[in-house]
């Protein structure tokens, strides 16, 4: 294909949030009529480069051409302009609107009267779109009423209608059924002779090779590199996928471990969580994996009493518990540490002790705060996980990320529990304060408690958890004893690839169909 | 299992955080002390009347109701709630409270059923916020017609005049200086600080206004935190009602009105921002104070009543550009970051 075939070219892209590189100089080009899949863990930088493009963030580094023109400063609306489009999972649509107001919504046809919308015409113009996808989309009804999937064909025939010749589909399929992922295929193959250019990003492995021809893959914001799909196959895309050098690992202490400490029958709550089952000993970490959606933060908060479930028992100790709120839970002896510290996590405005005995205070003193213990127990807990605190009085807020983190963790310390859950203990937390966290975690493992440590982190994942818990679309899939399990094992599970089928998803889309 | 628990470590030896050097000057108090001085000292020099014993001490009295109301609302606005309907609440329980002492029901029982009736006011407010998922500040709004129409409709719109009967709380000055209605003030002052800094209420009501899901995972009861503080803002509510009643000997349905504005306005000025989580009494104080100089000030200078009202307006909206603008300095409000 010759250069003006290129609809677009971004060339060293680098992202830095913080101190953190999210993308790392990292080059992709789109051509003509082509679909080019975009394949990376959980947090690769994958959304982050699609963003870039979209006009949603601007980089730090690197230049950005569309056709052939290099763009200098790029805003969504620019992007627009330029003929971009992006899908997302969870539509941005109007649901109280029709499907033709949706369409031209901000654009709205007017008849020989100013001001008022001609809605005949309307659909006349949108009904030769829809024609000629062979899609079924009623419209006149309205979005609210609409499937899943009609949400993301009326965002296409959107994109359309604004002359888009790229559009970007980020994780279309996550949630629609087999069938209706079929005609999304159908869908792309026609839009691909028109000659669009389509990004598409999916963590389903067999979708790229089906539908893709290049693909890109990142890793921790590295280029991996970009390859035509003919000429490399599911094996080669997840050993570029993973595959990191040992120091990204640590090297946890061995622990023993004991009996059975916790256990979890049958938590199920329809369509989110589906009957999952599994026992964490004394002294055990026990990881639980799966891409974003999977259902593993869900199933946590029906144990620790956030969500009520359907069904299911909780036994600690030999003794079936009762939980109904957060509170019965930490009497029990859950504790859990979120994963959106500023959302769930932090109290914003107020000092150090107060978030560190917040729940000593709470659930275990009586009505008058004995600001003496509290204080005393608070300098210990900030000494024992070397937290930097200027004074008594310094709003948590003020503190760094990893130093809130260690708060968060602190405030769960000063009782004794029995079951621990992490989720994503270490999400934005620098690399020291990460291996202070997960030294603190084997302490409390040597201590005899016991650990459920949600992670997206592959090392994470790999260097401190006893066992592995796989979930997919809501189920559990596999617990694999962790000795000698690789990233590229995990990643294979977790998309649901058996490695002797080759490119097949096993237990691919069950019933997500709502 | 519970009551077994302990802690995992018990500290061996005291170890210290460093005791916060605040400068005095760094609070907002602070800053309204200066203004009320340079306020004192400009009406002292155009009226020295201002200045004279008997002027400071009417004052003390005329802020003393002013004061127990906004101690209660401190509360509240902490939770992060409100509750617009306080001076209708006043309206009717004083009404009520009145009538009972005209018909010769002695003053306990009347006393006693005023009170409880604001008690409720503010629990009905605080229940139905949350169980329809409304903000209190809209059905606080609603219940103000409600209890303004009940009070209009049991005194058919008259005054309800008690000359005489029931002068004790409102009028005595102790010593014959000191307003016991200012006292009484103070003593809510200081429960409301105990309650906010000693007591596991006081950590609920930070924590619900804070980050309620926060509060929430920790253990706490969202709603009844919430609800506490509604029915002890009824009661602070209470008294108030009884001292005004004490204090003018007569009340009306139209008794009270507009002193939520006052309350919320002083609460706001003392450093309580209207998204909660934050504040303390110390500040409410000397934004009650300022209100009462302000108001007084005024009258010493012959300021047309009208034009007493407008002040307080603009008062209020200059104490919310106070406190955005401070949120603005620490970067609170910055923009929500694209990621």
């Amino acid at each position: 294909m010759t250069d003006s075939e290129t609809l677009v070219r971004l060339e060293n892209i680098t992202k830095i949030y913080g101190t953190h590189k999210v993308l790392d100089s990292v080059s992709f080009d789109l051509k003509r009529g082509e679909v080019h899949c975009l394949v990376g863990e959980n947090g690769a930088g994958k959304s982050t480069l699609i963003k870039v493009l979209s006009g949603a963030i601007t980089p730090e580094d690197g230049e950005i051409y569309i056709n052939g023109n290099l763009i200098r400063s790029m805003n969504p609306r620019k992007a627009i302009e330029l003929g971009i489009s992006t899908i997302y999972q969870d539509a941005e649509l109007v649901d109280s609107l029709t499907v033709a107001d949706n369409v031209f919504l901000g654009s709205e046809q007017t008849g020989f009267l100013p001001f008022v919308v001609d809605k005949y015409r309307q659909f006349q113009r949108i009904k030769e779109t829809i024609d000629a996808l062979h899609i079924d989309l009623p419209e006149s009804s309205l979005v609210e009423e609409l499937s899943a999937s009609q949400k993301q064909m009326l965002q296409i025939v959107k994109a359309l209608h604004r002359d888009s010749k790229i559009i970007i589909m980020d994780e279309p399929t996550s949630s629609l059924g087999l069938q209706e992922t079929e005609a999304l295929m159908e869908i792309i193959r026609n839009l691909r002779n028109q000659g669009i250019g389509i990004v598409y990003i999916s963590h389903y492995l067999d979708e790229i090779f089906e539908i893709g021809d290049r693909v890109t893959i990142l890793k921790d914001g590295e280029d991996m590199g970009t390859y035509d799909i003919s000429s490399i196959d599911v094996e080669m895309v997840i050993r570029k996928m993973v595959g990191r050098d040992a120091s990204m690992f640590y090297s946890k202490k061995n622990v023993p471990i004991g009996d059975v400490q916790v256990e979890i029958r049958n938590m199920a709550k329809s369509g989110v969580v589906e009957e999952v089952s599994f026992s964490v000993r004394k002294g055990e970490i026990l990881g639980i994996g799966g891409l974003v959606g999977s259902g593993r933060s869900e199933m946590v908060s029906l144990i620790f009493g956030v969500d009520k479930p359907d069904s299911g028992e909780i036994i600690l100790n030999g003794k079936s518990v009762k939980i109904r709120s957060p509170r019965d839970a930490i009497r029990a002896g859950i504790c859990l540490i979120t994963e959106d510290r500023r959302k769930y996590g932090v109290l914003t405005g107020r000092n150090v002790i107060e978030n560190t005995a917040l729940v000593h205070n709470e659930v275990f003193r009586g009505p008058i705060i004995d600001r003496k213990s509290e204080r005393l127990l608070t300098a210990d807990m900030i000494d024992k996980l070397s937290i930097s605190v200027a004074d008594d009085d310094q709003k948590i807020e003020e503190l760094s990320g990893g130093n809130q983190q260690k708060v968060i963790i602190g405030r769960w310390l000063l009782d004794d529990a029995v079951l621990y859950i992490f989720d994503e203990p270490t999400k934005g937390v620098d690399v020291g304060a990460k291996e202070q966290i997960y030294e603190l975690m084997t302490h409390l493992v040597e201590n005899g408690k016991s650990i459920i440590m949600v992670s997206s982190d592959m090392p994470e994942l790999l260097s401190l958890s006893d066992r592995i818990v796989i979930m997919r679309d809501g189920c559990l899939v596999d617990i694999l004893e962790n000795s000698g399990v690789r990233e590229e094992d995990l990643i294979r599970h977790f998309v649901g690839v058996d490695p002797k089928m080759g490119g097949t998803k096993t237990n691919g889309k069950p019933k997500k169909t709502q | 299992m519970g009551n077994q628990r302990k802690h995992s470590d018990s500290p061996t030896q005291p170890k210290r955080i460093a005791k916060a050097k605040k400068p005095i000057y760094k609070n907002q108090w602070f800053f309204l002390v200066m203004v009320e001085i340079a306020l004192a000292i400009i009406t002292g020099m155009i009226n020295p009347r201002f200045f004279t014993t008997s002027n400071l001490m009417n004052i003390l009295e005329q802020i003393a109701v002013l004061g127990i109301i906004s101690s209660g609302m401190t509360m509240l606005l902490i939770s992060g709630e409100i509750d617009i309907s306080v001076g209708a609440s006043i309206g009717l329980a004083s009404c009520v409270t009145a009538m009972m002492i005209r018909s010769d029901w002695g003053y306990f029982l009347p006393v006693v059923v005023g009170v409880v009736i604001t008690i409720f006011n503010s629990f009905l407010v605080g229940a139905t916020s949350r169980v329809f998922k409304a903000p209190s500040f809209i059905t606080s709004l609603a219940f103000t017609s409600v209890f303004r129409g009940i009070a209009l409709a049991i005194t058919k719109g008259s005054f309800q005049t008690i000359y005489g009967k029931f002068e004790t709380i409102g009028t005595t000055r102790l010593w014959n200086i000191l307003p016991l209605s200012f006292i009484i003030s103070i003593v809510a002052y200081f429960v409301v600080h105990f309650i906010l800094s000693y007591t596991k209420l006081g950590r609920r009501i930070y924590a619900v206004g804070s980050n309620p899901s926060a509060a929430y995972l920790s253990g706490i009861s969202v709603t009844w935190s919430k609800l506490t503080t509604f029915l002890l803002n009824g009661l602070f509510v209470g008294i108030a009602a009884i001292v005004l009643l004490s204090r003018i000997g007569a009340a009306q349905p139209s008794t009270g009105s507009g002193i939520e504005l006052k309350a919320i306005g002083a609460v706001v000025i003392g450093g309580t921002p209207l998204t909660g989580g934050k504040g303390n009494i110390m500040g409410t104080f000397f934004g009650v104070l300022l209100m009462g100089i302000i108001s007084n000030a005024l009258n010493m200078m012959r300021v047309n009543p009208y034009f007493q009202e407008v002040t307080f307006g603009i008062l209020i909206i200059a104490s919310l550009a106070v406190s955005v603008l401070s949120s603005y300095r620490k970067g609170h409000f910055s923009v929500r970051k694209p990621d």
